[in-house]
């Protein structure tokens, strides 16, 4: 079938959408720390102590955060998953 | 869902991660305040789980709300059609 692609077009794809969500993440986190560690003042141009620490800290909790929901959001949709084959199954089953 | 083609696989799936971003950092940004050590309090976590929760039901909700708005749409472009205000039968 023209419209299936084979393991490694999955592969290469897999790959590259990976790499643009990782830049996405990247971003959205940056403008997130940004808003939370750096009050919009502007007295000097460098980053003070506090700002410098406050980043650190802020990009590892919001790793920790995505990684945390990412698990959650796998969970919810394996569930729906679940569902989805229990009622296809039973649309099987009524069909006979 | 094996017979879906590829591409529309693939659209799907990237959508899904792209929500997967905007959640985290709806979540992030509106549960997080507190940065005075590495550790996620157990507050934020609470948080963060709802947040979730709530982002997945509200996205329902919106979706319905637009279907339904969909549908008169579509019935108000028939009924016009119908009366000759719009071309095409």
């Amino acid at each position: 079938m023209a419209s299936m692609i084979n393991q490694d077009e999955a592969m290469q794809l897999a790959a590259e959408l990976e790499v643009e969500m990782m830049a996405d993440m990247y971003n959205r986190m940056t403008s997130a720390c940004q808003k939370k560690c750096i009050p919009p003042k502007y007295k000097e141009p460098d980053l003070s102590k506090g700002e410098s620490v406050c980043l650190d800290r802020c990009v590892a909790k919001y790793l920790e955060i995505h990684d945390r929901l990412g698990k959650k959001l796998t969970e919810m949709s394996m569930q729906d998953q679940e569902v989805m084959k229990k009622m296809q199954q039973q649309q099987q089953q009524m069909a006979k | 869902m094996a017979e879906q083609p590829a591409a529309e696989q693939i659209k799907q799936f990237r959508d899904f991660l792209q929500t997967y971003n905007r959640i985290s950092e709806n979540c992030f940004v509106d549960c997080v305040h507190d940065f005075t050590s590495r550790k996620i309090l157990d507050t934020e976590d609470t948080c963060a789980s709802h947040c979730l929760a709530k982002y997945m039901k509200v996205t329902q909700r919106i979706g319905q709300r637009f279907q339904e708005y969909q549908l008169t749409q579509n019935e108000a472009m028939i009924a016009a059609q119908g009366k000759g205000i719009l071309p095409g039968r």
